[in-house]
């Protein structure tokens, strides 16, 4: 069995970085062209699929093959880097991040301000009584459009991080400010945005702190702000959870200018001139004393964040969680106390935890080639752009439930599983279905010639290349491209 | 069904070549694993062993987010009810619908209750396990691995699947309907289960073709998770191919909806899921273990209605799913069994609701059901010290008894060890 990278700048073994100037794709081409396996990755496969299937056999440790690994070049480092914090990128995108190098694009998707989305005209709407579709959509066109996709990739983490979904808030103004709140706050600091998370409107429905007051305190906030948010399980009791509960009472949904009539309820329902958050009312609130995560005073919302982020548990559980997310299914106890411990340093500033997880030893590692699935929004959105058609956020929006992620719809208050989770026999007839879906909407395709190399990074399994060997017009090799196992991984 | 043998049969060596890629698989997800044993051994385990060969078949309906078992099984005599649950106690005690003089069912469980009625309804009340976690997803997993320790990691069924059948050579031996991924209950890197979340989309856009296409372009996929999309893709290909068969030769004879109107909608179509659960069992299709789920259990506010309405809507499901196995002739063979990963709170908080709790009754319906109360109702007088229902009966009991009387597996091997008898089965099974 055998995997073939392609062009041989992909091919190298890891060796140390080379010097900080980066190089072009042009070049990275070139490379392909001087070690003599062919110009364009389709005619290239064509010319060497049998050198190749008898030279470059990988085998795992002990377990069949793995992936032949080609992070040790820095043109491949870029393109896993573009791959998972970005939606991928135009020829001209991956020429300009692979001119800047890798730590000089880092520099850039992590300094870069977020880019707004227009605002949603429908939001406006009394009570929020808008269809979701609406802003599914507008939130997946700005995927497909945005000029700082990371930011809606840091978004979408979030979004699967600190929860809520649009039944229970029952207000889809909620839900889009809560989009709004989460993009801004991203890359900030994490006692700043347990603040926002704790007041956010839509937040205040979904975990019932809205309803929650000092005679009889509701626990599903104090519970997963602990559990699911910010520590895991073990390092609480019962008894935090209930005094946290007591805390964190005082909160009320923020309050409406106004009202007018909300089309197809015949009634009055609120209308707010501005986004707002939750508002804080003494009179339900808790202010004696309480006992929580060791300490014994009275604590408000604010001092209930600051306990928690004076627990050792919280920068090890969400680093391990962004690892997770963006380098490694299973990462080691090691790296995730190095990112704590870096994180909590910084005083939980998340541009310092996304620097050190994607500058890390670990996300150049073989074993971080390929070990992460990309999660159904994720593949479709990078579809879309690999295929340069920015028109598909219907489509988008409707097959993200067979494949078990529908935005603003989280299966429960854990958010979205990832990795293995997302493979099931629905999942992937769904996922396949997608991009026939997809190339059939296209009004053109752009030439799939360098496809393998732009999307799959050259390095294909043998099934993958001999089927786009055999496929004879674009419409086939840009299937098997994207709807490839290669494809569905990041 | 004989023909249907014969092409499981032929297809079966592609599983288990499937299963052979699919241990290399799992040894590269080893991590979060115990030690997977050698492939090879285990194909070959496949191969030779016979499997359960009786037609029994379990359905088991999740209800999930934690459901509120006072208000499923309402003691209908305990006046301390009222002060716990001033909002919630007065109707649900004078709509319930009597069992006894002590316990009713919920107002809106009228088709259950005649289920009841006919003896087809076992009750085993408290049903918990020691040191409750209050955490849904602790919950749901101790229940789902039926390992209160935590260390199991492969689902009960799974298990199950993977110890007592052969499912590498039929993957509809297990399937999860109305969901997208498989649930953890399911869930053993050694078995193969199918999961369809709707029936009338479950297929390749473009047919034949392009599920050749597919078939190729996954093969002897490399990387930790070239063996699950590969396997996956085989067993999508296979299950398709069965339900080309099936859906051609079932009609529903019951009046299935999900058109119910819940206050916080669910996200489950419970009656499409278990109608697809029927069409499954009728045509033969050689399927054990099936897994359904209804959310929308996690009443922390305004549990009045919502509570209501979904024990409505598992009501109208089961009652048609029951009516529809019942015309087919295959009532006798179906065990229907609900699960929750706990109860909620005996007092109400103020958002008219209630938080997590701990023991609840659980529901065994069908055929294969001895009617009756079993367990015993924990006392509302006797709470733990976080204010909830202590357990009278280990749900994993229950597991057992289902494991052995009525699939007639090793529930030994499944489970780990035995636990007290609950005799809630008319005619258990001789394992």
């Amino acid at each position: 069995m055998a995997v073939a990278p392609i062009p041989s700048d992909l091919e190298s073994p890891p060796t140390p970085d080379p010097p900080k100037r980066g190089v072009t794709r042009r070049q990275a081409l070139a490379a392909a062209v001087a070690a003599g396996v062919g110009v364009g990755a389709v005619r290239l496969l064509g010319g060497a699929l049998q050198n190749l299937n008898h030279t470059t056999t990988t085998a795992g440790a002990g377990s069949g093959t793995d992936w032949a690994s080609p992070l040790g070049s820095e043109s491949a480092r870029v393109m896993q880097l573009l791959r998972r914090t970005t939606f991928g990128y135009t020829p001209a995108q991956l020429d300009a991040a692979l001119s800047d190098g890798f730590s000089r694009t880092v520099d850039r998707l992590i300094e870069t301000p977020p880019a707004e989305p227009p605002a949603l005209v429908a939001a406006s709407t009394p009570g929020g009584r808008f269809a979701v579709v609406q802003l599914q959509q507008w939130w997946i066109d700005h995927m497909l459009s945005t000029p700082t996709p990371i930011a809606e990739r840091m978004t979408l983490f979030w979004h699967g991080h600190f929860t809520s979904d649009y039944r229970k808030a029952a207000d889809n103004t909620f839900m889009y400010w809560q989009n709004l709140t989460w993009r801004r706050m991203a890359m900030t600091d994490l006692r700043s945005m347990l603040m926002k998370v704790t007041t956010d409107p839509a937040m205040l429905r979904y975990l019932d702190l809205a309803t929650s007051v000092a005679s009889s305190p509701n626990e599903n906030y104090s519970r997963e702000l602990m559990e699911l948010f910010t520590m895991g399980t073990g390092n609480y009791t019962e008894e935090d959870v209930r005094q946290g509960a007591l805390a964190l009472t005082g909160w009320q949904l923020p309050r409406p200018d106004g009202t007018a009539p909300a089309p197809g309820t015949g009634r009055n329902l609120p209308v707010y001139t501005s986004q707002k958050s939750g508002v804080f009312n003494r009179r339900r609130a808790y202010s004696a004393t309480v006992t929580f995560l060791g300490h014994t005073g009275t604590l408000d919302t604010q001092g209930v964040v600051d306990r928690i982020l004076a627990q050792n548990a919280t920068a090890p559980f969400i680093a391990s969680k962004v690892a997770q997310h963006f380098v490694t299914s299973r990462p080691s106890s090691s790296f995730v106390n190095r990112l704590g411990d870096t994180f909590r340093r910084s005083r939980y500033d998340m541009k310092t935890l996304m620097r050190a997880v994607l500058t890390s030893p670990e996300f150049a590692d073989p074993s971080s080639y390929r070990s992460l699935v990309k999660s159904p929004i994720e593949l479709m959105v990078h579809a879309s752009r690999a295929i340069g058609d920015s028109q598909l956020s219907r489509l988008i929006a409707a097959a993200g439930s067979g494949m078990g992620q529908t935005l603003f719809d989280p299966p429960d208050v854990g958010g979205w599983p990832n990795n293995e989770s997302w493979i099931s026999s629905n999942t992937v007839i769904e996922r396949v279905n997608f991009v026939t879906a997809a190339l059939a909407q296209a009004k053109s395709l752009p030439s799939s010639r360098d496809a393998a190399v732009h999307q799959l990074d050259g390095v294909v399994g043998t099934q993958t290349a001999a089927l786009l060997n055999q496929a004879t017009d674009e419409g086939t090799r840009w299937f098997v491209t994207l709807a490839s196992p290669e494809f569905q991984l990041k | 069904m004989s023909d249907q043998v014969g092409i499981n049969q032929l297809k079966r060596r592609d599983f288990l070549r499937a299963g052979l890629v699919f241990g290399a698989g799992a040894a590269g997800l080893a991590a979060g694993y115990a030690a997977v044993p050698d492939a090879f051994a285990r194909a070959v385990y496949a191969a030779k062993q016979e499997g359960i060969t009786n037609d029994n078949v379990l359905v088991m309906i999740q209800l999930a987010g934690g459901n509120d078992g006072l208000r499923t099984l309402v003691p209908l005599a305990d006046p301390l009810l009222h002060d716990l649950r001033p909002q919630l106690a007065g109707s649900m005690v004078a709509r319930a619908l009597p069992l006894n003089n002590q316990y009713g069912l919920n107002h809106n469980l009228g088709g259950i209750k005649s289920l009841w009625d006919k003896g087809k309804v076992a009750i085993v009340q408290g049903v918990g396990y020691p040191n409750p976690t209050f955490s849904h997803f602790e919950s749901i997993r101790i229940w789902e691995t039926g390992d209160p320790t935590r260390r199991q990691v492969d689902g009960w069924l799974g298990r199950t699947l993977a110890q007592a059948y052969d499912s590498n050579g039929h993957p509809l031996t297990g399937c999860a309907c109305g969901a997208t991924d498989v649930p953890g209950a399911l869930r053993d890197l050694q078995a193969t289960m199918t999961v369809i979340q709707d029936q009338k989309k479950f297929g390749f856009t473009g047919g034949r073709e392009v599920e050749a296409a597919v078939g190729a372009l996954y093969k002897g996929t490399p990387g930790i998770y070239g063996a699950l999309f590969d396997t996956a893709i085989a067993t999508a290909t296979e299950t398709v191919a069965t339900l080309r068969t099936s859906s051609t030769s079932y009609v529903p004879m019951a009046d299935y909806s999900d058109k119910v109107k819940l206050v916080y909608s669910s996200k489950n179509q419970l009656a499409a899921a278990l109608q697809l659960a029927a069409e499954l069992i009728v045509t033969g299709t050689g399927v054990k273990l099936l897994h359904v789920t209804l959310g929308g259990f996690d009443t922390h506010y305004t549990e009045l209605n919502r509570h209501d309405d979904l024990m409505g809507y598992l009501d109208s499901a089961v009652s048609a799913f029951y009516q529809d196995l019942a015309a087919h002739g295959k009532a006798d063979k179906v065990l229907i069994a609900t699960w929750s990963e706990f109860g909620r709170r005996p007092k109400e908080n103020a958002s008219g609701g209630t938080d997590h709790g701990a023991a609840a009754p659980l529901l065994l319906i069908g055929d294969p059901a001895k009617g009756g109360l079993y367990g015993s109702e924990p006392s509302l007088t006797d709470l733990d010290t976080t204010g909830n229902l202590k357990y009278a009966v280990d749900f994993r009991s229950v597991y057992q008894e289902i494991l052995g009387g009525h699939l007639g597996a090793d529930s030994k091997a499944i489970l780990g060890e035995s636990f007290d008898h609950v005799d809630f089965l008319r005619t258990p099974v001789a394992v």
